[in-house]
């Protein structure tokens, strides 16, 4: 029988290994330094992640000229926020925001990759990565949509973004009901990666 | 034909997995950051070939998304994200001489055994500095330059079905369908290699065409649907 679907039963732990083999003997040969991938790791922590993304979209929210400069020119108005540098930096040079309202929603998909906008959303969760949502998404977007949760109406009509060339998609999510007196801050806890992808809706609990 | 280039579309599969994890094992952030180092080292990059390293090649998206779709496609279902970019980017630098086969056999021994081993201690500014300035300016594909729209906004176009060798930005569902000019980007994009015949490579410009899902999959469509995808101009022609 063939071993094609076989994994070793060390199937992690030699993954394990064999990076932090790879790590330093890339060191060793004076590729890469020893700090180098806990700054990149760093980085994704502190500079470039989603908690940019929610600020983006509350400040959307609240403020119905911004909302309209981040819809035109998502670069310029990503800008004008208080962010760390680099918000055009990799994965983040040309961006562009799609906006939810009540009779349209938007779902982002890489159907030939995991093109991801970087600065304003960190790394692409795994359900993002997935052959099998990437491959389903661009057919069978509602019914995708349902298995996570989130039914949408017959009337609203679905856009499906396929992300092949060079723009990286968000979505504005729509703004829960009930939220009139939430300060921007209290908002942007709540807007989640899966909602600024248009996986699932903005939920905040009462 | 690779099954990679289409995956959009495929039926027969299961119920997405909904995990919301970017890493799912801790050795995964490793392979990420070896990638994006490696990104910010590429030597068609001007201030990574003014940074001491010993990294001499070009490593960019294309190189990874290549790995990928040269994969055996039952692998590619096998294999989890990361594991697929371990295996690309490992046999990239044995393929390339920068490490041997024994070597990194030799080396997963040794952390086999005890996995607390230290790396090697071998700091470089110089290179951290240069990882966090590409993650900061990117390397954009956009060029300002002239050009000339073959199509027009609001245009029906038919997309082409170019061959492919190795790597495509073009999804194999929408190969000879029809769709509408949504939107002319300004500018040109570039890609970061020649694709050959699929067409990518010199600065072009790039649309957001609108499809009819009736139009991809017929019955097979839901409805009050809209597919929408950025396409280079190599991909198209007219309807």
């Amino acid at each position: 029988m063939s071993k094609r679907f076989y994994y070793g039963n060390e199937r992690e732990s030699y993954s394990a290994a064999r990076v932090r083999a790879l790590e330093a003997l890339l060191i060793e040969k004076g590729i890469i330094g020893s700090e180098t991938v806990d700054k990149v790791l760093d980085y994704f922590e502190t500079e470039m992640g989603p908690f940019n993304g929610a600020k983006l979209v509350a400040r959307a929210w609240v403020d119905p000229e911004f909302k309209a400069r981040l819809l035109a020119d998502t670069t310029a108005a990503i800008a004008e926020m208080d962010f760390p540098t680099g918000m055009a930096g990799a994965e983040g040079e040309n961006m562009a925001v799609v906006e939810n309202t009540e009779g349209v929603h938007n779902v982002i998909v890489c159907t030939l990759c995991s093109c991801y906008p970087w600065p304003v959303l960190g790394l692409p969760p795994y359900w993002f990565k997935d052959p099998t949502f990437r491959a389903r998404t661009v057919r069978e977007p509602r019914a995708v949509l349902k298995e996570f949760g989130f039914p949408l109406e017959e009337s609203t009509e679905v856009r499906v973004w396929d992300s092949s060339a060079q723009i990286r998609w968000f979505v504005l999510p729509e703004r829960p009901k009930g939220t009139e007196g939430m300060s921007e801050e209290e908002l942007a806890a709540h807007i989640t990666p899966e909602a600024m992808m248009g996986v699932a809706r903005v939920e905040v609990k009462a | 034909m690779k099954l990679q280039h289409y995956l959009g579309g495929l039926q027969g599969l299961d119920p997405v997995d909904f995990e919301k994890r970017v890493f799912v094992e801790p050795w995964e952030t490793r392979i990420f950051g070896i990638h994006v180092a490696m990104m910010a080292l590429s030597q068609h990059l001007e201030e990574a070939q003014k940074t001491p390293t010993n990294f001499k090649d070009e490593w960019t998206w294309a190189s990874l998304r290549k790995g990928a779709e040269a994969m055996n496609p039952f692998d590619y279902f096998k294999y989890r994200y990361y594991e697929k970019w371990l295996g690309g980017i490992s046999g990239f630098f044995i393929q390339e001489g920068y490490i041997t086969e024994n070597e990194l056999d030799e080396m997963i021994e040794l952390y086999s055994k005890n996995m607390e081993n230290p790396l090697p201690a071998a700091s470089n500014p110089e290179i951290d500095s240069q990882i966090i300035h590409y993650l900061r300016t990117g390397d954009s594909p956009y060029r300002d330059i002239d050009r000339v729209n073959h199509f027009a906004l609001g245009q029906e176009v038919k997309v082409k079905n170019n061959l492919v060798i190795d790597h495509t930005r073009l999804p194999g569902y929408l190969r000879e369908k029809t769709g509408i000019i949504d939107l002319i980007y300004d500018g040109n994009f570039t890609y970061f290699c020649s694709t050959g015949p699929d067409g990518l490579g010199e600065p072009m410009p790039v649309y957001r065409v609108r499809f009819d899902p009736k139009e991809i999959w017929g019955e097979l469509a839901e409805s009050n649907i809209a597919v929408y995808a950025d396409l280079f101009e190599a991909y198209l022609d007219n309807a």
